[in-house]
């Protein structure tokens, strides 16, 4: 023979009988505190607002380099790119020049890199007609551990094949807390 | 004795509850729009100047000979082992090359602290001697095998004195080890 189900186990018998609990609270509406939630997102869109970027990022950097940090503040232009790592030089996503010894121990432009240049150059000019001074610039991503003379020599191309101003592209850190 | 009726109601009132879910409706709007469009890395450039290329073999020399006629155009000397200022009014050694941890790596670095302070110096001098005359160029003239990030320090620190239009030299020990001689005893002209 069962016995009838205490008091004290009803709540756990969900749809068999309602507590008296439940039968209480039946017209009040519960409602989640969503205050501190939104505590939370004013905070998150505020600091999402400041790393706003309306423009976009209009380079890509590539995985097999660091770049440098500087306190620079100029801004980057959309201009023929050249990644310079301890292994090669890239020109707009084409290996042009494997570093090796021969590179490293010369101070002159690098001969196929500037045929390079100056096809790409070349080519500008016949898609776009006159070039003008912001067509000559490049933007040279460095890795961070390039020694000074491979910087050099593909600074010193550039200039050879006609682009008169190269950028170097770094890391923006705020003044005074770099590194 | 009962007070008399006051006309008020003694009911408790309950301050009225805000309707946060469109507010929160919004925010689960434009926290992924800003998401997306947030760019955390934010890159910069630095605009060089003309270079003025030195072989290793000192086939440069003529250049670096030109660029001495811009006198007043300060130039930040790094060695593999010293970083000096030569200036209009001399050269002097700035530090000597320490080693440091940068991302896990040990590199040689430079005081870039003394730098900047030199060229605190040198601006004020160059303020009172030549007030007429602007000087934003400035010259890194390295060794070949100093890296790369060094040179971006060194840029940063020139740019804060006001020398916002860097120019890189690099030249060979034997080469650079020639032209701080001469600049030595030419008392940096």
């Amino acid at each position: 023979m069962s016995s009838a189900p205490s008091k004290r186990h009803l709540p756990l018998l969900l749809g068999y009988k309602k507590s008296k609990a439940m039968i209480r609270g039946k017209d009040k509406k519960v409602s989640l505190n969503l205050t501190s939630m939104i505590d939370m997102f004013t905070i998150l869109v505020v600091f999402l607002i400041k790393s706003y970027s309306a423009e976009g990022q209009i380079v890509t950097v590539s995985d097999a380099l660091t770049l440098p940090h500087s306190r620079s503040d100029q801004t980057v232009e959309l201009n023929l790119e050249i990644m310079v790592t301890g292994e090669a030089i890239v020109v707009d996503g084409e290996p042009i020049v494997f570093v090796d010894q021969t590179v490293l121990s010369q101070g002159n432009p690098i001969p196929v890199l500037v045929e390079r240049l100056s096809d790409h150059l070349e080519y500008t000019r016949l898609m776009r007609g006159i070039t003008d001074g912001e067509e000559m610039k490049v933007n040279i991503q460095g890795d961070v551990a390039i020694p000074a003379i491979l910087l050099q020599r593909v600074m010193s191309s550039c200039a050879a094949a006609g682009y008169s101003t190269q950028n170097l592209t770094v890391i923006k850190v705020e003044g005074g807390d770099e590194e | 004795m009962a007070k008399p009726a006051s006309g008020r109601s003694h009911r408790i009132r309950h301050a009225p509850e805000i309707d946060l879910l469109p507010v929160m409706n919004l925010f689960c709007v434009i926290i992924p729009f800003l998401l997306l469009s947030a760019s955390f890395l934010e890159i910069s450039i630095i605009e060089m100047a003309p270079t003025e290329g030195i072989s290793t073999s000192g086939a440069g020399t003529t250049s670096l000979a030109q660029s001495e006629e811009q006198q007043l155009q300060p130039k930040v000397i790094m060695t593999a082992e010293q970083m000096f200022l030569g200036t209009v009014f001399g050269t002097r050694p700035i530090s000597a090359v320490t080693r440091e941890y940068r991302d896990g790596e040990l590199v040689d670095t430079y005081d870039y602290q003394a730098l900047s302070e030199a060229l605190g110096d040198f601006r004020e001098e160059l303020d009172r001697e030549f007030a007429s005359i602007p000087v934003h160029k400035i010259t890194i003239l390295t060794e070949d095998n100093v890296r790369y990030d060094n040179i971006v320090m060194a840029i940063d620190v020139c740019a804060d004195h006001g020398f916002d239009q860097p120019g890189l030299q690099v030249a060979a020990y034997s080469v650079l080890q020639r032209q701080l001689n001469s600049m030595t005893a030419s008392g940096g002209e």
